[in-house]
């Protein structure tokens, strides 16, 4: 199996879609590296040449921010906001939706599980 | 181009106004206001100003990371404790 930007190890799909199980390389981006390197997206993984690796590798390095770095890049941004004491930063602090959405319902993403308390009113009495 | 970067930056007139007069001056005290839509500019760094929270002036001293926010994000309108629960009286 081939090895990427160290750890990730595409498989035997295409490697259009095998690029897609690198941290911020997504179909389009996958497609992009394929163009610009000219190489038949729908080529197996498998038959991809050590050579061809290394350019896709690169121009991902040079191009694209992937895996580690982008990982760090967006905890910077996020701790950015905390730290200036922003509203956004404090809704990141606090695990609640970022972007306005309403949490009287819903927000199970941020929120998490459900945390049922006792005696609470039922959906019928919030109407 | 989008229709907001052709219109600028939102920055309080009145309010630009007297961050130059302080800066004209020399003095430095906090700048109450109520400008909380106001962006924050370059100018602003180490300005200490007061923004309305819609019930008193919470203190906000803008550093250089904040700029291009508006200084309502940082003048919280909510206080929000906490549920009622055990753990609490």
């Amino acid at each position: 199996m081939p090895r990427l930007m160290g750890v990730d190890i595409p498989n035997d799909k295409q490697i259009q879609y095998s690029l897609t199980y690198l941290y911020g390389i997504g179909l389009h981006s996958a497609r992009e590296v394929c163009e610009k390197l000219e190489i038949d997206p729908a080529r197996a993984a498998s038959d991809i040449h050590e050579d061809e690796l290394g350019r896709i590798a690169a121009l991902l390095e040079r191009d694209y921010t992937v895996e580690g770095p982008l990982r760090r890049q967006l905890a910077q941004n996020v701790g950015r906001l905390r730290d200036i004491r922003s509203y956004r930063g404090m809704r990141h602090r606090n695990g609640l939706p970022v972007r306005g959405q309403r949490t009287k319902t819903n927000a199970r993403t941020r929120k998490g599980p459900r945390k049922t308390v006792a005696g609470k009113k039922g959906v019928k009495d919030l109407r | 181009m989008s229709r907001s970067s052709k219109k600028g930056p939102f920055v309080d007139p009145k309010l630009f106004f007297k961050v130059q007069k302080q800066a004209e001056t020399g003095r430095s005290e906090p700048i109450k206001t109520w400008a909380r839509g106001c962006t924050i500019v370059p100018e602003f760094v180490s300005v200490v100003f007061m923004v309305h929270d819609g019930r008193k002036h919470v203190k906000v001293a803008v550093t250089e990371d904040m700029v291009g926010h508006k200084l309502g994000e940082f003048a919280p309108t909510r206080t929000f404790k906490g549920h009622s629960g055990k753990g609490k009286k």
